[in-house]
């Protein structure tokens, strides 16, 4: 356990905001205990969903077959193929597609929420979507322009005109890191727009009476605002760029690049579990280190609240002559990223040839009956009664989940920015409710049936129901909805709970009166990403799932076993039109959460 | 304040020891080999006997690695109206997990696993006796003893070479499997990572096995024995070695092989190991997958499909009559339960149903058999040869 030492005390440096720590001890005990209660709850939920997985994995490596394997991964003949060289790739990886998708996410945010730019509103809706993608779509896509001929078999568009593609553009670092970040730069910008959309007007107004040039106000307003946000997401997309296996099996290993997910991947399924469970523990170490940095980064410059109570009308920047290149390269962006993407898997749950749009186009992958003669007669999966079923259970959870992991989002976002110490509950906290989804889903499935596979106290035996899906969904998701609860607590103003706190409002009241409608907008956020991730990822629930509870993304990987991918990728493109709308949706929502707020 | 430190430490260990229990897996569980139960003394009863009692049990949970289990499912509820199957469709590794779990809590929910990667059944369920042997009387006699013990085989899947036979008309463009680290096939040849999938890591198992062979195959085509490197201890690893430094080209999935080697209108298309059976694509994927049968010492292997009861199963008469159902009936096809498997390239384990017409039989093919429990017992040393080549 390691793992979960103290973080290196934030250093109290010379930040501009008065130090909390003497704002809390003004206010005194009545503030201070319901907040150590909610602190010490958290840890107890933390303590169930996710530290019994954690123990499952260093229990596990701590046996004797385990011990080999960290002996095995660390210092053989074997650590340098097997960890060291695939984790500098994961880093390269993991870094790459946290600071593009980072950039590129809070660029798409600037120019939707503070800027003038036509189309912004269609823009914002598009750049959401490479998210609700699986990560495969955006690889085939890649594929689709830039294979070259290093496998063999079909070549993409730009080898067809007789410009083949070296290796280094068709596979490895560059193309996986380029899909990881067309992929997850929805994750900046949903919670970026989330942030930005809070920025007090006043403040920039202000900046810029007293003389400042525009990029000062941004620099020394606008940016420090939004950077729990930022850092929240690159936390995110690092998280998901080390952890992701789709994309660096499909375009890194033809030239051989290995990174720790496919190692970690490959031992699992080649039944060396314990060292697959090693390289999730190191994986762990790796992030946690850099969520640990973070947190410095953050904590060297203590207050982010922008928040206070004060209401602004939100003023536009007008681009001027950057209008149109500007708004030029958000197309750019979406046109790439979204509607290349989308449109390739589309045609593909159409095209009569796995994955070729030369082959012909049928709608018998949708609509077809059964037919002896075609797809060994599986009938398109809008005649599959078990698909409309699946859809609601789906959605069903997906709900269920978002609003459970937000809830807890919420608690976790809370009492890491308000609970000053003691360090090692907060850190443990934060740490705890980051690392769930580079826990391997089948050790995340399994610690889950261990637990709640026989019954505890009153509690029936959970395993085979509804309910354990939603509990291990929640943890599993719990990173998004932290992060955000994160970002967005650090955005209000501890003056307000103060003043709440003098005239005797509890804990509660401050909750649900200041802090959950100060935070909407970032928490729907959050809520937005758990349902997309959870109606999307297939890791968690393919271990607790059962026929009573059938899935899309179980269904979907039903296809894919069979190697029906026309149909395993039409039903693809259902969860990602039900993505969308749910983020539509929220869209809608974040309107009524918030009407003091111009949209 | 004491009552809240007294709770802390039981409440954050509650979850920590039953994970510790749990998670880890069957073996250090005293699991003294099962003393003859009730489940054991269905072993012998007659299909009528199991059926009543199975009628009486009224379901049958099956794990399998298939989603073909739901032609079988439509299959057996038509024969035995009063028992309901329940399929779920989960890979052999998350059903490897998932059964070792449910019984570490005690909270079995699955009678039959049907499934593949059979060096870590044998290991991880059959050993530590989560996963038990049945053999229906019926068929018994029409099984070779490999295929009955230590778990039955339902039928053989393969791992073989195949080639495109639309860029060469006359037969395999190798006659030796060392060609293929010769120049010549520099880069042109395609499988899936073998530490990424356990099939593929079963295939470099087979041919480090069968080292004598490649011996010979090596005399065979080059007139002269094999000269080991530092390290390697045998003509198959030798071979793996030089087709890893032939720059092998590893892929993720066995589609990927099939539309690499099969796409049709290739000038110089590589070769590659896949399924035979997914030759059957041919036409509706536009490829001319091949089989490069009889090759010099063998094309690849050929591995079982299991079928076991799980410990404690709820349902012990329903999961014998379902196993019953899926060896086939006394038809030469097997019938309406083997029938979703009774295609070319999936192999018949019983001598007395037919190899599907238009396939090469095994003998034809001459793909290795792969002996599961010696494939076990080597399987993770070749892994870490692997590992140091990559």
């Amino acid at each position: 356990m390691a793992l979960l030492a103290p973080p290196a005390p934030p250093e109290t440096g010379p930040g501009r905001g008065r130090p909390p720590a003497s704002r809390w001890a003004r206010t005194g005990s009545a503030l201070r205990q319901p907040i150590v209660l909610l602190g010490a709850a958290t840890a107890v939920v933390l303590g169930v969903l996710v530290l019994p997985p954690l123990a499952g994995l260093v229990a596990t490596t701590l046996r004797p077959e385990g011990i080999t394997a960290w002996r095995d991964v660390l210092a053989s003949r074997l650590s340098e193929n097997l960890f060291y060289e695939p984790l500098i790739n994961s880093l390269v990886i993991g870094g790459a597609t946290s600071l593009g998708a980072t950039a590129l996410g809070g660029f798409m945010a600037w120019l939707v929420v503070m800027t003038d730019a036509p189309g912004k509103r269609w823009l914002g809706l598009l750049a959401m979507i490479p998210f609700a993608l699986p990560s495969f779509a955006l690889a085939l896509a890649w594929e689709t322009v830039f294979r070259n001929d290093r496998i063999g078999g079909r070549v993409g568009v730009l080898a067809d005109l007789g410009l083949m593609p070296p290796d280094w553009l068709s596979w490895g670092a560059l193309p996986i890191s380029a899909t990881l970040i067309a992929h997850y730069y929805s994750l900046s910008f949903v919670l970026v727009t989330a942030a930005l959309a809070s920025v007090n007007a006043d403040l920039m107004e202000a900046g810029e009476m007293a003389g400042a040039t525009r990029a000062r106000v941004a620099r020394s307003i606008a940016l420090p605002v939004v950077l729990p946000a930022i850092i929240a997401s690159g936390l995110l997309a690092f998280a998901e760029g080390v952890s992701n296996f789709a994309s660096p099996a499909l375009l890194g290993l033809p030239v051989r690049f290995q990174t720790v997910s496919t190692r970690l991947f490959g031992a699992i399924s080649t039944g060396e579990t314990a060292r697959g469970y090693v390289l999730a523990l190191l994986l762990i170490a790796v992030a946690a280190v850099v969520l640990f940095s973070s947190t410095r980064l953050l904590g060297a410059r203590r207050s982010y609240a922008t928040i206070t109570g004060k209401g602004g009308r939100r003023r536009q920047i007008e681009l001027g002559a950057w209008r149109l290149p500007l708004t030029g390269l958000g197309v750019l962006v979406v046109l790439v990223t979204t509607i290349v993407p989308a449109s390739v898997l589309l045609a593909s749950s159409f095209s009569r040839r796995t994955n070729s749009f030369t082959g012909g186009f049928t709608t018998h992958f949708w609509v077809g009956a059964s037919d002896p003669a075609f797809a060994q007669g599986q009938r398109g999966v809008l005649r599959n009664p078990l698909v409309v079923d699946a859809a609601i259970t789906t959605i069903t959870l997906g709900l269920a989940v978002a609003v459970t992991a937000t809830v807890l989002g919420l608690a976790v976002g809370y009492v890491i920015t308000r609970l000053r110490g003691p360090r090692p509950v907060v850190g443990a906290i934060s740490i705890l409710s980051y690392l769930p989804f580079l826990i391997p889903g089948i050790a995340l499935g399994a610690a889950f049936i261990a637990q709640f596979g026989r019954p505890i106290g009153p509690i029936p035996a959970l395993y085979g129901t509804f309910a354990i899906l939603v509990i291990a969904g929640a943890a599993y998701t719990l990173p998004f909805a932290a992060q955000s609860g994160r970002s967005a607590v650090a955005q209000i103003s501890a003056d307000l709970e103060e003043s709440a706190a003098m005239a005797g409002a509890g804990l509660f009241r401050r909750m649900t009166r200041i802090v959950v409608p100060l935070s909407a907008r970032g928490l729907l956020a959050g809520a937005v990403l758990v349902f997309v991730k959870m109606v999307r990822d297939l890791s968690l629930v393919v271990l607790l799932v059962t026929p009573a509870t059938p899935l899309l993304s179980v269904v979907t990987y039903r296809y894919a076993s069979e190697g029906f991918a026309q149909f395993a990728n039409a039903i693809t493109v259902i969860i990602a039109v039900i993505s969308v709308a749910a983020t539509v949706a929220a869209q809608r929502l974040q309107g009524t959460a918030q009407p003091w707020v111009d949209r | 304040m004491i009552n809240t430190r007294m709770r802390w430490p039981t409440v954050a260990a509650l979850p920590l020891a039953l994970s510790i229990a749990a998670c880890g897996g069957g073996e250090p569980t005293a699991q003294t080999p099962d003393a003859p139960t009730t489940a054991n003394s269905l072993d012998a009863l007659s299909i009528e006997e199991l059926t009543a009692q199975a009628e009486e049990e009224g379901t049958v949970v099956v794990y399998s690695f298939t989603s073909r289990i739901a032609d079988v499912e439509a299959a057996f509820e038509e024969t035995y109206p009063g028992i309901d199957l329940v399929g779920n469709d989960i890979s052999a590794t998350e059903q490897i997990a998932r059964i070792k779990a449910e019984s570490a809590a005690g909270s079995e929910s699955a009678d039959v696993a049907y499934l593949s990667d059979a060096p870590v059944v044998l290991d991880e369920l059959v050993g530590p006796g989560l996963l038990l042997p049945y053999v229906p009387p019926r068929v018994a006699d029409a099984l070779p003893p490999e295929f009955r013990e230590p778990l039955l085989t339902n039928r053989l899947s393969t791992k073989v070479l195949m080639y495109n036979e639309e860029a060469h008309p006359d037969g395999p463009p190798v006659e030796n499997l060392w060609e293929l680290t010769e120049p010549p096939w520099a880069g042109k040849v395609v499988m899936v990572d073998p530490n990424v999938r356990g099939d593929y890591l079963d295939l470099m198992t087979e041919i480090v096995l069968r080292s004598e062979e490649m011996e010979q195959a090596h005399q065979e085509a080059f007139g002269e024995p094999v000269t080991l490197d530092d390290g390697i201890e045998s003509a198959g690893e030798q071979w793996i070695k030089d087709l890893y430094a032939n720059d092998l080209v590893l892929v993720d999935d066995t589609d990927n092989v099939n539309a690499a080697v099969g796409q049709t209108g290739q000038d110089a298309p590589p070769v590659g190991f896949t399924s035979y059976s997914d030759r059957r694509d041919n036409e509706e994927e536009g490829w001319a997958l091949q089989v490069a049968s009889g090759i010099t010492p063998s094309p690849g292997i050929a591995f079982p499909a299991l079928l076991g009861i799980v410990k404690d199963a709820e349902h012990p008469a329903a999961a014998r009559l379902f196993i019953d159902f899926v060896m086939g009936d006394d038809s030469p096809t097997g019938g309406p339960g083997y029938e979703p498997f009774y295609v070319a390239g999936d192999y018949p384990t019983r001598s007395d149903i037919e190899t599907p017409e238009d396939a090469v039989s095994l003998d034809e093919l001459g793909a290795w058999v792969i002996d599961s429990t010696a494939t076990a017992e080597r399987r993770s040393a070749v892994a870490d040869l692997i590992l140091t080549l990559d």
